[in-house]
C-alpha cells in the first residue's frame, strides 16, 4: 500500500470534517479552557459508531472466552482460536482518526488512547473474565475515563525497580498504599489501573507486581487537579494518592497473585499499540505542519520575495517532506502487518516510535521557525503542536530508553 | 416504505471550476454528492427509519459511470442506486435529465415517495423536481422543511416568505427539499465499508428506452451561447469611529429603508 484506499479516503474525510465542525472552533477552550476533552471524543465515538464496533468486538471476545472456559470446565477440547489472518485492515480506523485528531489536538489522543488503549488492555490482557465485563465496555466507548498508573515521583523509566506502591495482605483483602505521578486522565478517571508491588516483607527487587483496578470515589483514592504542563493542555494529567485504600480479590486483576515473570512483563504486553500509535500521532502533527509551512512559504514575502525562494527555508521544507514521508511509511506498514496477522518486534516497534517522535519534534520546531515571530504565537497553530510533539519523546518510554530496547532486542537473537 | 432520492454528483465546489468548448461545466474529473441533496437524502433515511421499514434508492444522472457521490450517500444508509451515465447525454437540459431521471425512477418498484433537493448547486435551474413530476404525472410539492407520511399522504409544511403553507398529498408524489432543514448524518465507519459494496445498477439511455438524440445536446433545444464571470464584489466601505459612528450606520439603514 502507498495511499489510503478509496473507503480509507472516505472516513479520512468524515472525521476530518467532524473535527473541522466539533474542534477547530472550539480549540481554545479545550487547550486552555477548563473543558475537558471526554464529551468531544465521546461524541466523535457515537457519531463514527466506533463505540457500537467496540461493544460489538469485546462481545465476540468474550463470548469465544466463555466457550473456552465451559468446554475446559466439561474437560472437552477448547474451541479453537480463530487463526490469525489479520484485520482486513481494519487498525485504520484506529490510525486514521489519531492522525486526523494530531493535526488540530494531539492531546485529545492522548486522553484517548490512554482510556481505551491503556487502561482496557491491561483488564483485557490479564484479567477474568468478570474483571473484563465489570470494567472494559464502558471504557471502550469512553463512557468511563480509564487511567493507567505505574509512574511515581521516584520511579519513572525505571519503573519495577524503584517502585514504592504497595499491596498488603489484610484477610481476604489488600491495603493499597502509594503516590502516581504524571498520570494522563488522573483528574478525571472513573476507573484506575493501579501497579505496585506485594509488600510480603521481602526485599523490593523481589516482590511480586500485581495490578488493581480502582473506582473513583474510593474510600483512601486521592485524584489531584491537572498539573500545569509545557503542550497537550487537552489531556488532563495529574497525581493519585493512596491511603490504606481497601480491596477485596475481585480488584487484583487476574484474581491471583501466580502472575509470570513476577508480574514484570504485563506492563509491557501493549507496547506494539502503543509505539504505533505514537508514529500515528507524529504523522498527524508532521502533516499539518508542513501544509502550514508550505502556504506560509508561499505567502509571505520578505526582501521583495516569497521566503519559500530562499534555499535556507526550502531546506526546512524538503526536511518536513522527507519525515512526512519516512513516518507515513512506518505508519502504511503497520496498517498492512495487521491485516497479514503480523506483530512488530520490540526493536520494531521502538524504533517506529523513536524515530517518529524525535521526526515531529524536529519538524513542529522548524515550522514554528519558518514562521518566525507568528510562529510563537497561538494563533499560527504550530507553536501549540511543537508544545505537543515533545512528549512523545518522553512519554511511553523516553528516546534513550527505545534506544535500550531496541538494541536489547537485536542482541539478544 | 421506499423512498427514492434523486442525487446529482458534481465537481467539488471547493476545487476551482473550469468550462468546457461549449460553456457546459467540465465534468471530467471525481465528483461529488451536491450538499443540496444530502439533506434528502437524510430526511428519506429518518421517513424509512420511522416508517419502520422499506429502503432508500438514489436515481442519479452522471457522466463516466461515476459513482463518488453515491457512495457518500449509500455509506449515510441508502440501500441502493440507479446510475444513468451514456456520453449521449452530454450537454443536457433540465427537460432531458428530468425524462432520464423519471425513466430510471420507474426501475426502482414499489416507490412510494420521490425527494429532490429544490436545486442543484452547480446549474441552478431548480426545476428537475417538477419536471418529473410532470413527466410521471404525479402530484409534486416545493420547498419542504418539514415532511410527514401517514396513511398514503405526505404532509409537508412548505416554505414561504412569510412562515409556511401546511400541504398534503396522496402518495406516490414528488417533494422538493429545502436545503438545510435536516442535520444530515456523518456516515459511520460501518456504513463506508458496506457502501462498496451495495448495488448500484449503471444503465445508460437505451436501457431506459429513451430515442438518444432526443436527450442530451441534441436534444435540449438550447446552446448556451455566452458565459460571463460575475460581477467582483463591491469593497464595503470602512467608517472610523469618532463617536458619532452610530449615526453614520442609521443613515445607511434609512438608505435601504429598513428603519
Ligand atoms: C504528559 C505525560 C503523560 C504521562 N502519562 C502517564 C500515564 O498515563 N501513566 C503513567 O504511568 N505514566 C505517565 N507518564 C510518565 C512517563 O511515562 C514518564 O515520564 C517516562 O516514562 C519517563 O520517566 P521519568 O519522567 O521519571 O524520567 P526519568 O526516568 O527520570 O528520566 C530522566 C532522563 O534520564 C534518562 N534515562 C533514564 N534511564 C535511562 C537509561 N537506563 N539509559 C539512558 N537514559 C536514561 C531518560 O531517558 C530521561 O532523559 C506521563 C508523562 C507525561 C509527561
Amino acid at each position: 500500500m502507498f495511499e489510503w484506499s478509496d473507503e480509507q479516503m472516505m472516513v479520512r474525510d468524515a472525521v476530518r470534517q467532524f473535527i473541522d465542525r466539533e474542534i477547530r472552533p472550539n480549540i481554545e477552550a479545550l487547550e486552555h479552557g477548563d473543558t475537558p476533552p471526554y464529551d468531544t471524543l465521546r461524541k466523535l465515538f457515537a457519531t463514527f459508531g466506533m463505540d457500537a464496533a467496540a461493544r460489538d468486538r469485546f462481545k465476540r471476545q468474550i463470548d469465544f472466552e466463555r466457550a473456552v472456559a465451559d468446554a475446559t470446565e466439561r474437560g472437552e477440547a477448547p474451541p479453537q482460536k480463530p487463526g490469525r489472518d489479520g484485520d482486513g485492515g481494519a487498525s485504520s480506523l484506529t490510525v486514521i482518526p489519531i492522525i486526523e485528531l494530531c493535526r488540530v489536538c494531539p492531546g485529545m489522543v492522548t486522553a484517548m488512547g490512554v482510556s481505551m488503549g491503556l487502561t482496557s488492555a491491561a483488564i483485557m490482557a490479564k484479567g477474568t473474565i468478570a474483571q473484563k465485563e465489570r470494567w472494559v465496555p464502558e471504557l471502550l466507548t469512553l463512557e468511563k475515563v480509564g487511567a493507567w498508573a505505574i509512574t511515581e515521583p521516584d520511579s519513572g523509566s525505571d519503573a519495577f525497580g524503584s517502585m514504592k506502591a504497595s499491596a498488603r495482605r489484610d484477610g481476604d483483602e489488600y491495603l493499597l498504599n502509594g503516590s502516581k505521578t504524571f498520570i494522563t486522565n488522573g483528574p478525571y478517571a472513573d476507573t484506575v489501573v493501579f501497579i505496585c508491588k506485594l509488600d510480603e516483607g521481602n526485599p523490593p527487587a523481589e516482590r511480586k507486581v500485581l495490578s488493581f483496578v480502582l473506582d473513583r470515589g474510593m474510600a483512601g483514592l486521592e485524584q489531584s487537579k491537572p498539573l500545569r504542563k509545557m503542550g497537550m493542555h487537552s489531556s488532563p494529567t495529574g497525581e493519585l494518592f493512596l491511603s490504606d485504600v481497601r480491596v477485596g480479590r475481585d480488584r487484583l486483576i487476574g484474581e491471583t497473585e501466580d502472575v509470570a515473570r513476577g508480574g514484570r512483563e504485563g506492563a509491557k504486553a501493549t507496547f506494539q499499540q502503543e509505539r504505533s500509535g505514537v508514529a500515528a500521532m507524529a504523522l498527524g502533527i508532521i502533516s499539518e505542519c508542513l501544509e502550514l509551512s508550505v502556504a506560509y512559504a508561499r505567502d509571505r514575502v520578505q526582501f521583495g520575495q516569497p521566503i519559500g525562494e530562499f534555499q535556507l527555508i526550502q531546506e526546512k521544507l524538503a526536511r518536513m517532506e522527507i519525515a512526512r514521508l519516512n513516518v507515513q511509511n512506518l505508519v502504511f506498514r503497520f496498517v498492512e502487518m495487521q491485516a497479514a496477522g503480523r506483530d512488530l518486534t520490540l526493536a520494531e516497534a521502538s524504533a517506529m516510535k523513536l524515530y517518529s517522535a524525535r521526526a515531529a519534534t524536529e519538524v513542529a520546531m522548524e515550522a514554528v521557525q519558518l514562521f518566525g515571530g507568528n510562529g510563537y504565537m497561538s494563533e499560527f497553530r504550530v507553536e501549540q503542536l511543537a508544545r505537543d510533539a515533545k512528549v512523545l519523546q518522553i512519554y511511553g518510554g523516553t528516546d534513550e530508553i527505545q534506544i535500550t530496547h531496541i538494541a536489547k532486542d537485536l542482541l539478544r537473537r | 416504505m421506499n423512498v427514492v432520492v434523486c442525487v446529482k454528483q458534481i465537481p467539488d465546489p471547493a476545487d476551482p471550476g473550469a468550462l468546457e468548448e461549449d460553456h457546459t461545466l467540465k465534468r471530467t474529473g471525481k465528483l461529488i454528492l451536491d450538499e443540496s441533496d444530502s439533506f434528502g437524502v437524510e430526511m428519506a433515511l429518518q421517513l424509512v427509519d420511522k416508517a419502520g421499514g422499506g429502503d432508500v434508492t438514489l436515481v442519479s444522472m452522471a457522466p463516466n459511470d461515476e459513482t463518488s457521490g453515491l457512495r457518500t450517500a449509500l455509506a449515510m444508509g441508502a440501500a441502493k442506486a440507479v446510475l444513468v451515465s451514456d456520453p449521449a447525454l452530454a450537454g443536457a437540459g433540465a427537460l432531458d435529465t428530468a425524462k432520464v431521471l423519471a425513466a430510471a425512477i420507474g426501475r426502482v418498484e414499489g416507490a412510494d415517495l420521490i425527494l429532490a433537493a429544490t436545486e442543484s448547486s452547480d446549474g441552478y435551474t431548480g426545476t428537475v423536481p417538477e419536471q418529473i413530476a410532470g413527466v410521471l404525472d404525479l402530484p409534486s410539492i416545493t420547498f419542504a422543511k418539514h415532511v410527514e407520511v401517514a396513511d398514503g399522504t405526505v404532509s409537508v409544511q412548505r416554505q414561504t416568505e412569510l412562515g409556511y403553507d401546511q400541504c398534503e398529498s396522496p402518495l406516490p408524489a414528488v417533494v422538493s427539499v429545502t436545503a438545510g432543514v435536516v442535520e444530515p448524518r456523518y456516515p459511520s465507519f460501518k456504513g463506508i465499508m458496506a457502501a462498496k459494496s451495495k448495488p448500484v445498477d449503471q444503465v445508460t439511455v437505451a436501457d431506459l428506452g429513451i430515442d438518444a438524440s432526443a436527450v442530451g445536446a441534441a436534444g435540449a433545444g438550447q446552446q448556451i451561447v455566452e458565459v460571463t464571470p460575475a460581477p467582483e464584489r463591491q469593497a464595503g466601505e470602512i467608517i472610523e469611529d469618532d463617536g458619532e459612528a452610530h449615526l453614520k450606520i442609521i443613515d445607511f439603514l434609512d438608505g435601504l429603508k429598513v428603519l
